[in-house]
């Protein structure tokens, strides 16, 4: 006699196609097209700032910077989607993201340009966490603050991303078995762009989905095309509901891809088929969205136009503060330390400031 | 004109090879269009343009490979133009690869690094690389405790020439007090190699004795001593007594010099004579009531003797009132004739430099002078055993025509007396 | 005989170990097609199959923990951790099981395995691809530490610690990569561990250092020669068990001691050279040993690394203190 232990299902969401041609049932965030053109509006002005950080690293203005390009759907319906009293738990490439919570462009700039000074978040919520390197890592912080929001009784969400080669960490799986044991308010998203680095999802996991690996943690799981933003925006709506309800996390998995080289260091054309490339190309989320609301009566090219003249001049503004930042103090690696500097530091930063060729301009 | 050189690309290569120009001499171009690609020996890098205008003059062409920061190009903006560009390096062709192993991938122009930048250079490093694992026997240098070292250094001692005593030639600190006590062992100075510089000299070349030449007349305080010390000489019998003051049990916060002048005070009380004028002539003698004490002061223009008037009705905070008030018109050098005029007895307290006793000199027509060395400890016999206690050595000269050693002793005993209370 | 740089010569050792021994495999990230984030692997999956060098999934526990397994059952794993600062989450399976399965079984089981990874700043690189964290590593028992700092030591002391029957941590210094070829004949000639090299003979201070701080002890020593100065420099190479004898003797010999680390101050391996020194050479010293190291920080962002590594200047300056005692 065959009995089944369990059964699992990962529903699929989509509402634009590629072409951004609507579904027959669209959405309630489909309803508000003046949201819908903000965060359209928001996608491009990522895409002008990822294009021009690009090219601030490829003049040597620049230190290594991780592009998102391709995944401004994501990123942007996670940030627009999220209240400020959430808290946001970045990986290092959700500007979009990060973006919508008041992040400068300039801060990320000043974090890719070696300068802690980036993560002050000035105008962002103090509760979002920095970009974090370490991979995966950040599933943990992100359950820990739901675990404190759920204590006070608090109706706010932690937020976090990770790719899809993260999702083999260990840490990823212990956030979510956590997360589902406690049943935490908080959205796991899953940014799947196919690629770590020069490991294609192939030889990362033999899963049908990484939506599934919720399963594995007594969470709920479910897929969306990442590049539709109407999909990835009511995703993210149901999810941040689900959350605050006291219903429990959501591990929401966005299918995109990563049209950009993992880093500026990296050449992707080592290990990637340009056939491909160009096929996600055509599939890339500005296209559909502008598409959409162009047919819509809602966007046209005289607005396209001034959009880009609008977000070349702010990114341009950015770049300005950026270059205007110069070096930071050199006693500044000292003062952050602790509350209360111990005495060895005290004598230590001491040292260092006598011996310390620190002038303007930065030089080594 | 603006020239842009070509930046570092942020892999820390030294040069990279242009694959193709997307612009020509002429192109009016914007700021961020595409210039040209260039292979980065891992990655072909499209390179934006970072200036809006025409492109007036290209530098180097399809193939070559451009040394990073070098010029790539000449923009024609309007600007006036810029100093002349970096002299441009010869353009090279490509590196073969490597042999052996490594032929098989062309890794000779591939960097490799996914984030950050990495110098890369060609440079052969040229090292020698020594394994030197055998015990050495020992290398004959000095060893002792760092303790010992200091100790020694601050003696003079040369350790290298010493025997250690101690264990594996460990040298002690009492080797290093047998070397100190023993002729010759203060050694010359060491260099840091620890070569001795010698200690014994060559022996001087002869020189002539002085011949006799021009002599500089006397000026000045030091003019008037030969007077006065002239008179002393012809005139008074002086006869000098030595002793001193246990100060041993004195209360801390003690004035010295008011002690000193009280103890005067006390002795002139005892034995009044010595507070008094002696004409030798008349064999009359004239005693006074009022201590006026001379005190001798070595000053950089001579020996000058300010007098602090009526010290006997003045106590310890009042004397040194008016004792801070002769210092300072000491070093002001505005001491008067007036203040120096008829004193009844002096005091010279001459130790701070040197000196014990002394003989100081009577000066007519008093005749009494109390001298008073440096305070010094003393091992002193106390009840069968011994302490040591703060002293200070007192001479009292007298002039001998008038005054008795009797006298002489009872005014010492009372200036000690009054000098060894606590306060 | 060929021109190599410091990375090259990785790839060389692990090549030739692998053509002449057959449980000799590599796994990491990225470490297959794309020949390692440093190309350190390059080339070595074309020529050794994908059975032998291995993409492994993002996952350094694992990478550590899957090598303890296979090395136990008789393969000879060359782990790499792609960079400095994700090596950390390794430190579990290392301690815990690599450094202690022979001790723990009595001879019956052990670990041949190496853990690559590349060490130390200096490449302008983002946060946590510039750490020195060899003490932790250092500091704990079963567990050899080899740093290299030339290419031709590099691919010998490679070679040794593949063919070492216990395990290895092997941290290459990132900023000497590529920084300049050296001739290295690809022989197989494995170099000693546990034995320092000595890079410079001398007469009147000793210098210890390890890893990139070779460069700036040499640079040192070289502009101090010309004030009548004379450094012996000498390369720990294995830091973890250090080669006493050498140091000693060398102290002995100048009766000075000045230790360069790029890795923070506290607790590093220059504590325990300061401690080996001060027990077993006290009596040479004619000046209190000085060490040259980073500050108790976390190494800063890139604008500030070459404030936070010790220079040449601050090495100069830590020789001539230790001259004046």
């Amino acid at each position: 006699m065959n009995n089944l232990a369990a059964k699992f299902e990962i529903p699929y969401f989509q509402f634009l196609d590629p072409d951004g041609k609507p579904a027959k049932a669209m959405p309630r965030i489909a309803g508000d097209v003046a949201e819908l053109v903000r965060m359209y509006e928001t996608m491009s002005f990522v895409r002008v700032f990822d294009t021009k950080a690009i090219a601030l690293q490829r003049t040597g203005q620049l230190g290594t910077y991780a592009s998102c390009l391709g995944h401004e759907a994501v990123h942007v319906a996670i940030g627009a989607a999220m209240r400020r009293e959430d808290a946001f738990f970045p990986m290092y490439r959700e500007y979009g993201a990060q973006f919508m919570r008041g992040v400068h462009p300039h801060e990320v700039l000043l974090f890719w340009g070696g300068d802690e000074r980036g993560n002050c978040f000035k105008d962002a919520p103090a509760h979002d966490f920095a970009w974090c390197v370490p991979i995966a890592t950040q599933f943990h912080h992100a359950a820990g603050a739901a675990t404190a929001f759920k204590y006070r009784k608090q109706p706010r969400c932690a937020v976090t991303v990770i790719g899809d080669g993260g999702t083999s960490q260990g840490d990823f799986y212990e956030s979510l078995n956590c997360a589902g044991a406690w049943q935490l308010p908080v959205v796991f998203v899953v940014c799947n762009n196919k690629w770590a680095i020069s490991v294609p999802l192939s030889a990362q996991t033999s899963c049908e989905t990484l939506a599934q690996k919720a399963i594995g943690g007594g969470i709920r799981g479910e897929q969306v095309d990442g590049n539709d933003i109407v999909a990835m925006r009511d995703a993210m709506d149901r999810a941040l509901e689900r959350g605050r309800q006291g219903q429990g996390a959501t591990l929401i998995e966005a299918m995109t891809y990563r049209l950009s080289d993992h880093t500026t260091a990296d050449d992707a054309r080592r290990y990637r088929d340009s056939a491909e490339v160009e096929d996600a190309k055509g599939k890339e989320p500005l296209i559909r969205i502008r598409n959409y609301l162009t047919a819509i009566g809602a966007w046209d090219a005289k607005r396209e136009e001034k959009l880009l003249a609008d977000c070349a001049a702010r990114v341009d503004a950015e770049v300005a503060i950026y270059k205007a930042a110069g070096k930071p103090p050199v006693e500044s690696m000292f003062d952050h330390m602790f509350a209360n500097l111990p005495e060895k530091l005290v004598r230590q930063r001491e040292e260092c400031l006598e011996g310390s060729t620190h002038h303007q301009g930065g030089s080594h | 004109m603006k020239t842009f050189n070509l930046p570092d690309l942020g892999e820390g290569l030294q040069e990279a090879e242009i694959v193709s120009w997307h612009v020509k001499e002429g192109d009016v171009v914007k700021v961020d269009q595409p210039l040209l690609s260039v292979e980065t020996a891992k990655a072909v890098v499209d390179v934006p343009s970072p200036y809006a205008g025409r492109i007036a003059k290209l530098h180097w062409k399809d193939g070559d490979i451009v040394p990073t920061h070098s010029a790539l190009c000449d923009f024609d903006d309007g600007s006036p133009s810029a100093a002349a560009a970096a002299p441009k390096p010869e353009a090279r062709q490509p590196a073969k690869p490597a042999a052996t192993f490594i032929k098989e991938v062309p890794i000779a122009e591939d960097s490799g690094t996914v984030v950050g930048k990495m110098a890369t250079s060609s440079a052969l490093v040229e090292e020698t690389a020594i394994i030197r694992k055998r015990v050495v026997k020992g290398t004959g240098r000095p060893k002792a405790a760092p303790a010992v070292r200091a100790y020694a250094k601050s003696l003079g001692v040369d350790l290298s020439r010493l025997t250690g005593t101690g264990k594996n030639d460990l040298i002690t600190r009492a080797d290093v007090d047998r070397a100190a006590s023993s002729p010759g062992a203060i050694a010359g100075t060491k260099d840091r190699r620890g070569e001795a510089r010698p200690a014994v000299a060559k022996p001087s070349a002869p020189v002539a004795p002085i011949a006799f030449g021009e002599m500089t007349p006397l000026k000045g305080p030091r003019r008037a001593m030969h007077a006065s010390m002239t008179k002393a000489r012809s005139e008074v019998m002086g006869c000098t007594i030595f002793d001193d003051a246990d100060i041993h049990y004195w209360a801390a916060g003690n004035d010295i010099t008011g002690r000193i002048v009280r103890s005067i005070v006390a002795g002139v009380k005892a034995e009044p004579g010595f507070n008094a004028w002696y004409d030798g002539e008349k064999l009359a003698r004239q005693l006074h009531e009022r201590v006026d004490l001379a005190m001798a002061v070595d000053t950089p223009d001579g020996l000058i003797v300010p007098v602090l008037r009526d010290v006997g009705h003045k106590d310890l905070a009042q004397l040194r009132a008016d004792l801070n008030v002769i210092k300072h018109k000491t070093h002001g050098r505005s001491v008067s004739p007036d203040d120096m005029r008829n004193p009844t007895i002096t005091l010279s307290n001459f130790g701070m430099m040197a000196g014990r006793y002394a003989t100081p000199v009577v000066v007519p027509p008093t005749v009494a002078i109390i001298g008073t060395g440096g305070i010094r400890h003393d091992v002193v016999p106390v009840l069968g055993g011994v302490e040591v206690h703060k002293r200070i050595p007192l001479s009292l000269t007298f002039d001998h025509r008038c005054q008795t050693g009797g006298e002489a002793c009872r005014f010492l005993a009372a200036m000690i007396k009054d000098l060894q209370k606590a306060t | 005989m060929a021109k190599v740089a410091l990375v090259e010569a990785i790839t060389m050792a692990m090549a030739y170990e692998m053509a002449h021994d057959d449980s000799v495999v590599v796994l990491g990230e990225d470490v297959g097609k794309n020949g390692g984030v440093f190309r350190a692997t390059l080339g070595l999956q074309e020529r050794f199959g994908a059975e032998r060098v291995i993409d492994t999934p993002l996952a350094e526990a694992l990478i550590a923990g899957v090598s303890i397994g296979m090395a136990a059952m008789g393969l000879k794993p060359v782990a790499e951790i792609q960079f400095s600062g994700f090596i950390y989450p390794c430190v579990d399976e290392i301690i815990n099981h690599a450094g202690r399965l022979r001790s723990r079984t009595r001879g019956r089981i052990s670990v041949p395995m190496v853990l690559r990874a590349p060490s130390g700043g200096g490449i302008h690189a983002p946060e946590h691809h510039s750490e020195s964290n060899e003490a932790l590593f250092a500091h704990m028992p079963g567990i050899r530490v080899v740093m290299p700092s030339s290419p031709a030591r590099a691919y010998g002391l490679l070679l040794a610690a593949i063919r070492d029957p216990d395990p290895v941590v092997f941290l290459e210094p990132t900023r000497l990569y590529r920084l300049n070829k050296q001739e290295v004949t690809d022989d197989g000639q494995a170099l000693p561990l546990d034995t320092c090299f000595v890079l410079r003979e001398g007469t009147d201070v000793t210098l210890v250092t390890w890893g990139a701080m070779v460069v700036e002890s040499l640079a040192a020593a070289a502009l101090l020669e010309e004030d009548g100065v004379s450094v012996e420099v000498i390369d720990l190479a294995t830091v973890s068990p250090i080669d006493e004898q050498t140091v000693l003797e060398s102290v002995e010999k100048t009766g000075r001691c000045v230790i360069v680390q790029e890795a923070p101050i506290s607790g590093g391996v220059g504590s325990e050279v300061a401690a080996l020194v001060a027990e077993k050479a006290l009596y040479s010293l004619e000046a209190p040993i000085v060490r040259v190291a980073g500050w108790d920080t976390p190494m800063p962002l890139f604008k500030l690394e070459h404030d936070y590594m010790p220079s040449t200047a601050r090495v100069v300056g830590g020789i001539k203190q230790a001259l004046e005692g």
